[in-house]
């Protein structure tokens, strides 16, 4: 895919040469994180270097998207979006804590279960949907709950 | 906690305030005419005219079209910062107390936009504005490429940060609703306050959701309107009509955290920066604050405020509220004596992002804060901002 192509399947989005492999990925339906070759730390958003050691050898490397919800709210209304839908007890936005480092994490959208009940501490995976209209992005679901045994628990 | 040098300290003032009234629909106005009767009325109230003025430093209306405006002939220095109100006034006490400048006009305004207001919306007008700082992608911004309902960039990271806050600290909304009908029963007595009508817990918790855990309450109101600020050296401001504000120390606080999901936890907030440092270059202690201003655009952040100054440990800030709730009176009165956005806040008084509340403690520290003045109000700590980019503390206290 050309760096035209690149732009146009994301409209309205800043794509330069810091993201691309990002959005990139997202076309293959891959999250692909930049991870320094150096020091191995993850960031996200897309940096042009390591913040912890400043190595500009940086790899964007495939995460599992596999995680737990650090972060949830319901959005009640916005602008309307394909795919969104701000009835029955909101559009589910959470962000996504990976396994694969403390404190990486990815904002989305949780399907599968009802937005009331979506809990910090959800044990999620990352799937794929193609919506049409929508820019290509990865979204969750959950595998089990927080009060689980294999949830996160509410202490974390 | 070790000092900090501070050679400002007290060496500049807040001579001049001025204000374009907040409403919820202006009609007719744009963020330049809001912009420019706050400073026509700052310029008023300090005594002074454009000759006068040789800095400015506002947000998002560019200096060079306010010195244009008010036809200010000579300025040797401007500067405009990314809001909130911290910013300006940080960059303002640097020139003033280097040299750079004498006498700086300072500015904010807000002006309703499509995102933030339904009304503005649906105004041809406005429906293409959009704010004059950085656009969510820009290379100002924050690093988000991400925006819209799948995005936490902005206001929606504030809902999700203040759902962990309850959630962690096995708080209700209860707990918000307090800060929510704190603002509101203040900003009864503010003539300058959009809404005045006194709001109850049963209706706080009867709000319409936005995102959860907030909703139309725990949300800054939209509002035109514009605020406005004359600072200079402490020295000439002896000389002037006004009483003095001074600023004893100010700051802002950013962490290394670069989006909102990204925050490591409410821990390392840009208010831990803000509060080391503010302590650190002042002389005065919490004990000496007679009114409190911790911004609460969003209702949670107050909590967060009032813990991170000082009063309560982590996590504590919503018993802490309980605690000092005056029943009889619909409000916090900490230790029976410090009232908290005597104003009404973003809340209630309207969303600016700060320069109200700033406002508000320079008119407390001035005695002319009319059927609210809090009796001997000396000292005023101000904390505008949130959690990621525009966490700030200004320390002000009255000429005496």
């Amino acid at each position: 895919m050309t760096d035209e192509e690149l732009l146009d399947a994301f409209p309205g989005v800043r794509i330069d040469a810091d993201n691309a492999a990002w959005h990139r990925g997202l076309l293959d339906h891959r999250l692909l994180v930049n991870r320094c070759d150096d020091c191995g730390r993850w960031h996200q958003p897309p940096r042009p270097l390591c913040p912890a050691c400043w190595s500009r050898s940086i790899t964007p490397t495939e995460v599992a998207g596999d995680g737990f919800v650090a972060l949830v709210t319901a959005l009640r209304q916005g602008a309307p979006q394909p795919g969104v839908d701000y009835a029955d007890g909101g559009h589910a936005l959470v962000a996504v804590e990976l396994d694969e480092q403390p404190g990486l994490r990815l904002a989305g959208t949780v399907v599968g279960t009802p937005t009331a009940g979506i809990r910090v501490g959800d044990r999620v995976r990352a799937l794929w949907r193609d919506i049409p209209g929508r820019l290509p992005r990865a979204d969750f679901e959950i595998v089990a709950g927080a009060d689980t045994a294999a949830g996160e628990g509410a202490g974390r | 906690m070790s000092a900090r040098r501070n050679p400002a300290r007290d060496q500049v003032a807040i001579v001049g305030l001025g204000r374009s009234p907040y409403a919820r629909d202006r009609q007719g106005c744009t963020p330049g005419s809001l912009v420019s009767e706050a400073c026509v009325n700052a310029l008023r109230d300090a005594g002074l005219g454009a000759a006068d003025i040789d800095g400015i430093c506002g947000s998002m209306v560019s200096a060079q079209w306010v010195q244009a405006a008010l036809g200010i002939p000579g300025v040797a220095w401007f500067a405009n910062p990314q809001a909130v109100i911290g910013n300006q006034i940080t960059a303002a006490v640097a020139a003033v107390s280097s040299g750079m400048a004498d006498t700086v006009l300072v500015y904010h305004h807000a002006y309703r936009l499509p995102w933030a207001s339904r009304s503005a919306a649906k105004d041809p007008m406005r429906k293409r504005a959009t704010l004059g700082v950085a656009d969510a992608r820009s290379w100002w911004g924050t690093g988000h490429n991400d925006t819209g309902p799948n995005s936490l960039y902005g206001a929606p990271a504030y809902a999700a940060w203040a759902g962990r806050y309850l959630h962690d600290y096995g708080y209700t909304r209860e707990t918000l609703g307090l800060v929510a009908i704190n603002s509101r029963t203040n900003a009864a007595r503010n003539p300058n306050a959009v809404y005045t009508e006194p709001l109850t817990m049963e209706a706080y918790l009867a709000g319409r959701m936005v995102r959860d855990p907030l909703s139309v309450y725990d949300m800054d109101i939209p509002i035109d309107g514009a605020d406005a600020f004359v600072i200079t050296t402490t020295e000439r401001a002896r000389d002037l009509p006004r009483p003095s504000v001074l600023i004893h120390a100010a700051t802002l606080g950013h962490t290394d955290y670069g989006s909102e999901e990204q925050l490591r936890d409410l821990d390392h907030a840009g208010q831990m920066v803000v509060v080391d440092r503010l302590w650190a270059k002042s002389e005065l202690t919490l004990a000496d604050v007679d009114v409190l201003y911790p911004y609460e655009g969003f209702s949670n952040i107050a909590l967060s405020w009032i813990e991170n100054v000082g009063y309560c440990g982590r996590g504590e800030g919503g018993a802490f509220v309980a605690d000092h709730w005056v029943e009889a009176e619909q409000r916090i009165m900490i230790h029976g004596r410090i009232p908290v956005n005597t104003h009404g806040g973003s809340l209630s008084e309207g969303g600016t992002q700060g320069a109200g509340h700033l406002y508000e403690a320079c008119l407390q520290l001035r005695g002319d804060a009319g059927p609210r003045q809090v009796d001997g109000a000396a000292v005023a700590l101000v904390t505008p901002g949130g959690y990621y980019f525009n966490s700030q503390g200004i320390l002000l206290r009255s000429d005496t």
